[in-house]
């Protein structure tokens, strides 16, 4: 292995293995060094492991933790090949950015979605990476990861990046972008002078612990750390304007609102197609729009596929869950209309867009979708310029408190979103934490 | 709760659950997917090395052993080498996830008992596996009955040597040595081991055992 396989990393090696690299042991009493947890299982011998990172391969008392320090070993030489246009507020957010990278601070972005995102971000990695800095992009869901990677690698033709996640054999390497899940974070070790967190609200991160360990431990001590998100934990609110600082983008890069939840309520939808969805359904079909039908479990999604085939006999649809070997092949053949409608668990609740869709979620009460989860799922649609609006229609049996934070928080992102529109200072665009 | 093989959130499966149930091993908890890729080998299996047939006759390769006037291991394997085996060996053996032991525990240590024996004895791992691995995979499988651990591992090192002084065919191909023969003279002994695939290793430490004096070798593995 060469040395620059160790800069900003930390190996695991076998105890029986000499080195000359930087060693530490891999425990402190029973806390594993790479992960922070104190989960250990027994082997023989009083030796134990850590069974709390063990997917990312195994850590034991058999083992040191072996690196290098990073030396941002780079040409500097880089270019922004992304020839988009920001919006005025995108701008702003983009040069609080700026700001906090050369403070070395930790800063919040909350967007809506459809905010445009990432091309705010373009800005302040080309600055990153222009002065030598290593800079991490990562995200706790590999659909966010998978689907960013093209835009960034296009964003920064010349530029070396390495992709990194458990579904996939890429070969680790040295460069000055990484793009990586969360939870790769915990094989390195002070490597990233800019780190950046996409949808840091995403299951498994919030609330995991272990996961912000790994983030902690893979910044540098003086770094910056951009959180970014469009409907940010409790947690993560509370700590607004207090801890954390942050950029509120309430308005869609094409300047309109956010599509409402409407709320109907029916009968047990599982024994009979209710009257009021069918009808719904009809009308989409006749309209030929393309729509995303949002299931709470997996076990009802064949039903209603078979349901729906049988009353709609000639189109053309089909359904997705997360361990679907099929996933991929089947959200391609949405994105190129070769069905008009995909039913879904709440795995394409984000990161997956479809242009000009409207949305029906079916048992919108259950206790799979979250209010978060109900606001992103909201937020697949209207996403395109040329249909910057649509349907959003949550079927329940019960109004419950969780529908109707989800139809608020719109809301208020709406109230928030008009003020931007309609003050015409371009210093008010984006609400800073301070005014929050 | 997630899986203990694929480490999918059982969350995300519930709806199989729902259908079949929560699979329980051992205190371990398996999905549906990763529960059913594992196939048992039945009855219908060749009588020298166990392996899963149509018939019950001897098979290709325990003819050839045969020929070689090897005595048969009258083997007998729980599991197919599936898939699913081989990921599971990945993670248990390869990984070091000694948490999987507990997931055969019981069905080997049954089939352990309904066997006549002395001795149950493991086939060992080198030192460098337990300095690095840190267990065997056998007798971590094994935990809760007797074993008698009478082979060893020659080290590489040592084998070597071996061949300096000694120009013996037979040691030279032999992994294993005794320390403690008395352990084993006059003894039926049942050896196990985790996979059989060609069946050399099994041979070569029965061949060992009979000519340190015990009486009889039979063997089990969890797969085959
Ligand atoms: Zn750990
Ligand atoms: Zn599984
Ligand atoms: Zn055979």
């Amino acid at each position: 292995m060469n040395d620059d396989y160790f800069y900003g990393r930390q190996i695991v090696q076998p105890k029986t293995e000499s080195t000359k690299r930087n060693v530490n042991e891999a425990f402190i009493g029973t806390m594993c060094q790479r992960c922070g947890q104190n989960d250990i299982e027994k082997l023989p011998k009083k030796h134990f492991y850590c069974k709390a990172c063990i997917m990312l391969g195994r850590v034991s008392s058999l083992d040191n933790l072996v690196s290098l320090p990073e030396p941002n070993q780079f040409s500097g030489q880089t270019e922004l090949t992304w020839q988009g246009q920001l919006t005025t507020q995108q701008k702003q957010v983009s040069d609080t950015l700026l700001k906090v990278l050369s403070q070395r601070r930790t800063h919040l972005v909350w967007a809506v979605t459809g905010a445009g995102k990432t091309e705010m971000l373009f800005p302040v990695i080309y600055k990153a990476l222009n002065q030598k800095l290593r800079v991490a992009i990562i995200s706790p869901r590999i659909d966010v990861i998978v689907e960013l990677a093209p835009r960034i690698q296009a964003a920064f033709e010349k530029t070396d990046i390495v992709v990194l996640h458990g579904n996939q054999v890429e070969q680790y390497r040295y460069t000055q972008l990484v793009l990586a899940t969360t939870h790769q974070m915990l094989r390195f070790y002070r490597a990233f002078d800019l780190l950046i967190v996409d949808e840091i609200d995403s299951f498994p991160f919030a609330g995991d612990k272990m996961l912000a360990y790994a983030v902690n431990k893979a910044k540098k001590v003086n770094s910056a750390l951009i959180y970014l998100t469009a409907t940010p934990t409790t947690t993560l609110r509370k700590q607004l304007g207090k801890t954390l600082t942050a950029s509120y983008l309430p308005l869609r890069f094409h300047q309109h609102l956010l599509p409402e939840l409407k709320v109907k309520l029916v009968n047990n939808w599982r024994k009979r197609l209710p009257r009021k969805v069918e009808q719904q359904i009809k009308e989409l079909i006749q309209l030929k729009r393309q729509f995303l039908i949002f299931l709470p479990r997996v076990a009802d999604l064949k039903p209603l596929y078979q349901k729906l085939n049988k009353i709609f006999p000639e189109i053309k649809s089909d359904y997705v869950y997360a361990a679907d070997p099929q996933r991929q092949a089947k959200v391609q053949k949405m994105r190129d209309g070769e069905i008009q409608y995909l039913m879904t668990t709440t795995i394409l609740e984000r990161g997956v867009t479809f242009p000009g869709i409207d949305v029906l979620i079916l048992g919108a009460d259950d206790k799979v979708f979250s209010e978060n989860a109900l606001v992103q799922i909201a937020g697949r649609v209207g996403r395109s310029v040329t249909r910057p609006y649509g349907l959003v229609l949550a079927y329940v049996q019960h109004i419950n408190l969780k529908v109707l934070a989800a139809q608020k928080q719109i809301m208020t992102m709406n109230r928030r979103g008009r003020a931007v529109k309609y003050k015409s200072k371009p210093d008010s665009m984006v609400i800073e934490s301070e005014k929050l | 709760m997630i899986c203990a093989l694929c480490r999918t959130e059982l969350f995300e499966v519930d709806s199989f659950l729902q259908f079949f149930g929560l699979v329980k091993t051992e205190g371990k908890e398996l999905c549906y997917s990763c529960q059913s890729g594992f196939e048992i080998i039945g009855s219908d299996c060749c009588p020298d090395c166990g392996r899963q047939q149509v018939n019950r006759q001897k098979c290709y390769d325990c003819q050839r052993w045969q020929y070689q006037q090897k005595p048969s291991l009258h083997h007998r394997a729980l599991y197919k080498y599936n898939d699913a085996m081989r990921s599971f060996m990945q993670q248990y053996k390869f990984t070091g996830d000694y948490m999987l032991r507990k997931i055969f525990n019981r069905q080997l240590i049954q089939l352990v008992h309904n066997t006549n024996m002395d001795l149950v004895v493991p086939i060992p791992v080198s030192q460098y596996t337990m300095r690095t691995r840190g267990f065997n995979q056998v007798t971590g499988m094994l935990e809760g009955i007797q074993l008698t651990n009478a082979l060893q591992v020659i080290s590489v090192k040592k084998r070597q040597q071996s061949n300096l002084n000694r120009n013996d065919r037979m040691k030279r191909k032999q992994l294993f040595d005794i320390q403690d023969s008395t352990l084993i003279i006059g003894k039926s002994i049942l050896l196990v081991d985790d996979v059989y695939t060609t069946g050399s290793t099994l041979h070569c430490a029965a061949e060992l055992l009979i000519s340190c004096g015990a009486v009889s070798v039979k063997s089990v593995s969890l797969a085959r």
